[in-house]
């Protein structure tokens, strides 16, 4: 069988089996952390029969979904460094030697593709930008299991160049030959993981308080909004406002319960209310923790008669959306800090934050803490 | 490329990530939040060709452009600060042009900075530690010029090629 050869123009040294097996080490390491996560977050969202999301600890989903995007992000550098390391082999010749090498390189296209459209889907979302018509977590979800499939097949494929170019002692030199100015090998990977961490480092502060001030290049900052901490959906936007202030406005309780239940917002306030320190933790990427006070879900429905590993459905004012209603599974349910929030830190919500209610419950992703809420059906 | 013949790795992976892909496969064909499933592709081969014959052509011609006209001494310091320059722009052009922003004018906390400022900021960040790193390169580097090519730096890297 023929060696290919690749086009004399690439003259760089890094263009080498080293720099390719080390930053394919790396991405592998990044793309499984943000397929775990992502599809964690994906479970949380859909569950499936088999799947039980606890309400403890608090803060776990913010730090799945903080690790996800920001791992993400990260991997915008190291997924060009890798592909531009291996870019002369796109245009090697003869394009394969043998049918199992021809299966590996179009294996190649869809790893490519599905991780460069995986990076961009994933930042556009963070910005709420949807240049394409289609539900971006339905193609980012399914697209994200084809790469990794193809990644799988990569890496069987890559697995004994990898273990020779970074572990056996014997393999051919790998040090690019001395020259006093070039961008060597220690430069390049260097300048990699410079861009790595200056991307993480300017956008990471939408998630971790104390680094918000760093937050130049992210397009959320947990300390901006009304109240304090940002809104992904406002109440003009969803169409709710007119009945959202309206005098009719009633919370009701309802489903399999004893008695059905109606409360105005000023009989939910003579109810007993309760005080959590929750994150809202959004699928973007952004989470603030915040002070609420209102009434616990468990004591409604407890009041409505309802049986004590009930599951729940909440219902919003708005009338379209995907998230016009959240479930809640029998542990959400009962937790003593999940609550239909009537304050933020002592003042009456914002419209935008919920106005006159919102459920709020510990280790929630943000979409599922539904606003301008309305109906809670037992089931 | 060493090695043409695949170990038991590649005959092992093939089927299994075969199997994940078609899994991935038809869960898009099926998915009700996608109309056609040709919308996605048909992303997914711009996404691929926006890479293999745009932005790595480009990315090629700056550092090939950059290793010729540079002298030595700032060489290393540009292209590592181009390198995070671009990287940078990627990651902020969507709040850049306001994509995102537009789509939700009512809403004052998407994308919520002066982005020009604050990219210009950042940038100026990068190049401040790239034009010291460069100064201490020429500060070091200067001197040995002058000397006889047999002589090492004290990196142990020859003075002088070309």
């Amino acid at each position: 069988m023929a060696e290919q050869t690749t086009p004399r123009v690439f003259t760089s040294e890094l263009h080498d089996e080293h720099n390719a097996a080390l930053l394919g080490v790396t991405l592998g390491v990044t793309f499984t952390v943000c397929f775990v996560t992502g599809v964690l977050s994906h479970l949380i969202q859909d569950p499936p029969s088999w799947f039980q999301w606890p309400s403890r600890p608090a803060g776990l989903y913010r730090v799945t979904q903080g690790v996800h995007v920001a791992t993400g992000l990260a991997s915008i550098p190291l997924l060009l460094a890798k592909l531009w390391v291996v870019f002369p082999k796109l245009f090697a010749w003869p394009p394969f030697r043998s049918v199992a090498h021809l299966v590996e390189r179009l294996a190649i296209f869809p790893l490519v593709a599905g991780g460069v459209f995986e990076l961009f889907s994933g930042l556009a979302d963070t910005h709420l930008w949807y240049p394409w018509p289609f539900a971006f977590r339905s193609a980012h979800y399914w697209v994200a299991w084809i790469t990794i499939g193809a990644l799988v097949v990569h890496l069987g494929a890559k697995w004994a160049t990898t273990r020779s170019s970074l572990f056996d002692p014997s393999a051919p030199a790998v040090e690019s030959s001395a020259s006093a100015s070039a961008f060597d090998r220690r430069t390049f990977l260097l300048t990699i993981a410079a861009a790595a961490g200056a991307v993480t480092i300017f956008t990471v502060g939408q998630t971790v308080a104390p680094l918000r001030k760093l937050a130049l290049l992210a397009a959320r900052r947990p300390d901006t909004g009304p109240q304090g901490f940002p809104v992904n959906r406002t109440a003009a936007t969803a169409g709710v406002v007119g009945a959202a202030r309206s005098p009719d406005y009633r919370l009701r309780v309802e489903g399999k319960v004893r008695r059905s239940l109606a409360f105005t917002r000023d009989e939910l306030r003579a109810l007993p209310q309760h005080e959590a320190t929750l994150p809202i933790a959004c699928v973007e990427g952004w989470s603030t923790s915040q002070r609420w006070r209102g009434v616990r879900v468990r004591d409604l429905i407890e009041r409505a008669g309802a049986a004590s590993e009930a599951e729940v459905r909440v219902h919003s004012l708005q009338r379209r959306r995907l998230y016009r209603f959240s479930d809640l599974n029998r542990w959400q349910a009962h937790d003593p800090d999940t609550l239909l929030a009537l304050e933020v830190n002592g003042e009456a919500l914002d419209i935008d934050h919920g106005y006159p209610l919102r459920l709020i419950g510990p280790n929630r992703p943000g979409v599922q803490q539904t606003k301008w809420v309305t109906r809670i059906v037992v089931k | 490329m060493s090695g043409t013949a695949y170990g038991r790795a590649y005959w092992i992976a093939l089927p299994l990530g075969g199997a994940i892909m078609t899994f991935g496969l038809i869960g898009l064909v099926g998915d009700k939040g996608i109309s056609t499933s040709l919308d996605v592709g048909a992303w997914l081969v711009a996404a691929d060709v926006a890479h293999d014959f745009v932005l790595a052509p480009i990315a090629c011609l700056i550092g090939a452009v950059a290793a010729r006209l540079l002298p030595r001494w700032c060489r290393a310091p540009v292209q590592a600060a181009l390198l995070v320059t671009g990287v940078l722009l990627i990651v902020v052009f969507p709040a850049l042009r306001g994509y995102g922003h537009d789509q939700v004018p009512d809403n004052p906390s998407v994308q919520p900075l002066d982005y020009t400022t604050s990219t210009l900021t950042v940038l100026a960040v990068v190049w401040t530690g790239a034009a010291a790193w460069a100064a201490v390169r020429l500060a070091s580097a200067g001197p040995g010029r002058r000397r006889p090519p047999t002589r090492a730096r004290p990196d142990g890297l020859p003075t002088s090629r070309r």
